[in-house]
């Protein structure tokens, strides 16, 4: 397996995957919810950052977030393909998501607006492997 | 705690060295630091090496050149803070009474790398999807321009501030100056971020050497107080943050100012984290030298340029200085030192007493910084 396919495998999966596709196509995050105290954290976890507890459950964020910064990135280390569109989305559960928004028009982007997560290649590695990953598109009306 | 003084300050001008060796780049700065200091260097007790990305023994390397060996050489990597915190560890040993006499160096070769964005440890999930630094102060700066009503000519405002002061600086690896319109029709880097408004990429070096307060009589020279030294690590914070307010600085600089006895009114100068236009702006404000939304105000009336209430990088910051990652934190302490002896020719600020170095360090998931460390000083 490439290298950079690898590193955010290993980024992403330190209990499994942080990523899962329901049966009707859509898509969700996974994050870890602390059994303890309450907290959710993204990527999930074994043990809980706030209370120390390894008492944590793999539960599904809600499939929609909201917009709370992005930028056009135009330098990036070559497996990446740019521009890119990338920024941060809020989810209910309170956790923030830094995540690529592929096939999105930018200029289309607004404070606060609702995305819902997809599945989609952000990138290529060296031999051509391509990195899949979660993405963003904007959530048409739906919440 | 005793106190401590500085009593030498050396520097090399930033810029791009590549068929230079990291201890070829940094042992003049260190020979000019001892110089400075009328100190023999065989009174150095320790020494105390930042760098991020020089590799093993960079202490080592360096100093075996000038033939200063047979002592405590500790190396200290803490990202774009990595020479502030090895200056607080020095600090720290003097004020303790481990040591007397301590030489702290800061040094960093990023032409090795080639060129492009800084190398970030990727088994971070952000940095795996491909952030980038630019990237991120560029979320930043969106957020803010949204919350506050900054405009793009404001984030051009700095870097032409910070050019018009590196021209003064023979250290600066940027000395052309600029314009608004110029720093408009630069090159996209991260939008709203332009080329003009993100640091160079160079290499470089600085040291200081640091004594107890009553040592330093012995030699002469004018000492330099060290009156407050302030270092954390960033809130992990899986949740909401708000990105217009560095969190590591406000709380960093409301613990200083309370330890130190000093607030932001009463400094005449700063040297301040400006990696990115966007940067130096939230830092006005974390740091106290205005209310939080009028960043863009102090910028527009001049008072954070040199002739102004309160001088901000007169230096050129890293924005026109340069950024050298592991150098900038003793860099801007050298600056700080020559201001207050009053060295600085046509970037003098006048009648300089009391300065404050302000540095942060990492892209790292979850915190707004994973460092950032704040030294005060006077005369
Ligand atoms: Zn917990």
């Amino acid at each position: 397996m490439a290298d950079s396919v690898q590193e955010l495998k290993q980024a992403l999966n330190i209990t499994g995957d942080a990523m899962v596709e329901k049966s009707d196509g859509s898509v969700r995050l996974v994050g870890s919810k602390c059994s303890a105290c309450g907290d959710w954290i993204f990527p999930p976890t074994p043990v809980c950052p706030e209370c120390m507890s390894e008492s944590v459950e793999r539960r599904e964020l809600s499939e929609i977030g909201c917009l709370y910064s992005w930028s056009v990135v135009r330098i990036a280390p070559k497996n990446w393909k740019t521009p890119f569109v990338a920024g941060y989305v809020d989810f209910p559960e309170k956790v923030r998501v830094f995540a690529h928004m592929v096939d999105i028009d930018p200029e289309c982007l607004s404070f606060d607006m609702k995305l819902s997560v997809c599945k989609a290649v952000v990138g290529q590695d060296a031999d051509g492997t391509q990195i899949e990953s979660y993405s963003f598109l904007p959530a048409e009306g739906r919440n | 705690m005793r106190r401590v003084a500085i009593l030498g300050a050396g520097m090399v001008p930033f810029g791009k060295y590549p068929g230079k060796t990291l201890s070829e780049i940094a042992w003049p700065a260190v020979k000019a630091a001892i110089e400075d200091s009328n100190i023999p260097k065989k009174t150095i007790e320790a020494a105390y090496c930042g760098t991020a990305l020089g590799g093993m023994m960079s202490g080592q390397r360096i100093l075996k050149t000038l033939g200063i060996t047979g002592l405590p050489i500790i190396n200290i990597e803490n990202a774009c803070s990595s020479s502030s915190t090895a200056f607080r560890e020095a600090w720290i040993a003097v004020a303790a009474g481990v040591y007397d006499v301590v030489v702290v160096i800061g040094v960093e070769k990023l032409t090795k790398f080639g060129g492009g964005t800084l190398p970030l440890e990727k088994e971070d999930f952000e940095v795996a999807h491909g952030l980038v630094m630019p990237a991120l102060y560029a979320m930043r700066a969106r957020r803010y321009m949204h919350e506050f009503g900054l405009t793009e000519d404001h984030l051009a405002k700095v870097s032409v501030k910070a050019r018009n002061h590196g021209k003064h600086n023979p250290d600066a690896q940027l000395r052309e100056p600029t314009t608004v319109e110029e720093v408009n029709r630069s090159r996209p880097v991260a939008d709203p971020l332009k080329l003009f408004h993100c640091c160079p990429s160079g290499d470089g070096a600085a040291a200081v050497l640091i004594c107890a307060e009553d040592v330093a009589s012995k030699y002469g020279g004018v000492p330099i107080n060290v009156v407050g030294s302030e270092i954390n690590s960033g809130k992990y914070m899986t949740g909401f943050r708000d990105m217009t307010s560095p969190e590591i600085t406000v709380r960093g600089a409301a613990q200083l100012y309370e330890e130190a006895g000093i607030g932001p009114e009463d400094i005449d100068l700063a040297e301040v984290h400006d990696a990115f236009s966007i940067a130096e702006l939230l830092y006005y404000e974390a740091l106290g030298f205005c209310p939080r939304g009028e960043a863009g105000r102090l910028i527009d009336e001049g008072e954070t340029s040199v002739g102004g209430r309160i001088p901000v990088n007169p230096s050129g910051g890293l924005l026109a200085k340069g950024h050298p990652i592991g150098a900038t934190g003793v860099a801007q302490i050298v600056e700080i030192v020559r201001q207050l002896r009053g060295q600085c020719g046509d970037r003098q600020v006048e009648d300089a007493k009391v300065g404050l170095t302000h540095c942060t360090g990492g892209g790292v998931s979850g915190f707004d910084h994973g460092v950032c460390s704040i030294h005060l000083f006077s005369r």
